[in-house]
């Protein structure tokens, strides 16, 4: 696998795969929504899709000496991998407006959604339909990503949109928590996110695995 | 037998490949015959497992290819005509990955192999001709000391001369004990340099017998290999 991981990162990634890993910085825009950062990381890793497919890269994989189904995995563990860089920059961002700047008037007055870690636990909710309807979606065929792409855009939007508008529903204030305020549903709230990324990832990663060792390329 | 293909199927919507059996052995060079859309391209992607058979297998160095996926395509090689790996990275580039799936990968032999075919390895697969992509593919496998070579097409769209070329490199490769299967819709690549036919037409396997043997069987008198497969095509053995 390592192998394999290495040539999804040499020969068949975009460089904007990587350059838009910094998007996590997005966290410290105050005024902002902020859960947009995810959506640009996961632009970044479309255009890998996209420059893959004109390579020819799936068939190339599948020929070399390792089981159909490691061709999935590999992009699988690229995506994620991505993912995991730009969260921990996401968390980064996090842990400096709860500390540092948790007093900056600019945050305080923030109209949007705080940076706060029930907002990393969104990112990772967005990630995971990443992973469901467009990562499953593009090995249904290996070559086909503009439905799984437009269908993932409706759903992170609806996504970055509920999660938006939570914080103002009265009773659920305390979303929008700054600092270290509310500290154990902040990180219970991270901690579902996460699960639930977790379990979707891996769940479309084997659906797709499957369906893919079927697949006529 | 080296590699064993034995009943294969395959249905699509407008084309059916029906109970394709047959074998190559090692050290000889297996011609694949028929005209476009006979089925040859589908036979090929199903002994690499880039498509799933409805039936029927496919083993190499007896074992199935199913389950020994891996430890099998570290033994073969394959090119498959035309199509083109990441153009806009330098072969160099693309070598030192594929290398590392390779224990029997040789530096030595890719240095030979690269050599003998004047490859230049700091060229981008966009900037290479078709006979020159074809050879870059071989290069890989034989790095690898591939002891099956499966080309699809390896000859389409070359001039005579780099045709002449490749179809050289075949019989030397032979020579080392190589299998090579290549499949090919010109006649006069089978005439020059197979020692084997495998003939397919509209997704059955007409035959698949030595060439000694088909012309033996099937030639009239005074007619070349290419007049009897004309022949047959034309309607003889649909009769």
């Amino acid at each position: 696998m390592r192998n394999l991981l290495r040539k999804e990162m040499k020969l068949s990634a975009s460089i904007l795969s990587y350059l838009f890993i910094p998007l996590g910085f997005m966290f410290l825009l105050p005024g902002y929504p902020i859960l947009l950062g995810t959506f640009f990381i996961s632009q970044g890793l479309f255009q890998s899709f996209q420059s893959a497919r004109e390579a020819n890269d799936i068939v190339f994989s599948a020929l070399l000496p390792i089981a159909k189904r490691d061709v999935v995995k590999a992009k699988y563990i690229f995506v994620c991998l991505i993912q995991i860089c730009g969260t921990i920059l996401m968390i980064i961002s996090t842990l400096l407006r709860m500390t540092v700047f948790s007093e900056v008037l600019a945050y305080r007055n923030n109209a949007l959604m705080n940076a706060n870690f029930f907002a990393v636990g969104m990112a990772l909710i967005v990630f995971a339909w990443f992973n469901l309807i467009f990562v499953r979606g593009f090995f249904k065929t290996a070559y086909k990503f503009g439905l799984p792409y437009v269908t993932f855009i409706i759903v992170s939007f609806l996504t970055i949109l509920i999660a938006e508008v939570l914080h103002h529903i009265p009773g659920l204030e305390r979303l929008n928590a700054f600092g270290t305020d509310a500290l154990g549903l902040q990180l219970s709230l991270f901690a579902a996110g996460l699960l639930i990324y977790l379990v979707i990832t891996v769940g479309s990663c084997l659906s797709a695995c499957r369906h893919f060792e079927k697949l006529d390329l | 037998m080296i590699v064993e293909v034995h009943d294969l199927c395959k249905s699509y919507p407008s084309f059916h490949l029906q109970h394709v059996s047959f074998g190559l052995e090692r050290g000889r060079i297996t011609g694949f015959i028929g005209r476009n859309g006979a089925g040859k391209t589908t036979t090929i992607k199903a002994m690499l497992n880039l498509i799933e058979a409805d039936s029927g297998d496919v083993s190499y160095f007896d074992l199935p290819l199913k389950g020994n996926e891996s430890a099998i395509k570290k033994r073969i090689g394959y090119s498959t005509g035309t199509l083109s790996w990441y153009p806009r990275k330098k072969i160099k580039t693309i070598v030192d990955i594929v290398k590392r799936f390779y224990d029997t990968w040789s530096e030595e032999s890719y240095r030979k192999y690269m050599n003998l075919f004047s490859i230049d390895e700091s060229k981008t697969p966009l900037e290479l001709s078709e006979g020159m992509k074809v050879k870059v593919n071989l290069m890989l496998a034989l790095s690898h000391q591939a002891e099956v070579l499966i080309l699809d097409e390896p000859t389409s769209g070359l001039d005579p001369f780099s045709r002449n070329e490749l179809l050289n490199v075949f019989t030397e490769l032979k020579k080392e004990g190589i299998a090579v299967f290549f499949s090919t819709h010109i006649i006069s690549d089978i005439e020059k340099c197979a020692d084997d036919i495998v003939y397919i037409s509209n997704g059955k396997i007409i035959v698949a017998t030595s060439k000694a043997d088909f012309i033996d069987r099937y030639s009239e008198d005074g007619e070349s290999l290419e007049d009897t497969m004309l022949r047959m095509e034309g309607g003889a053995f649909h009769a």
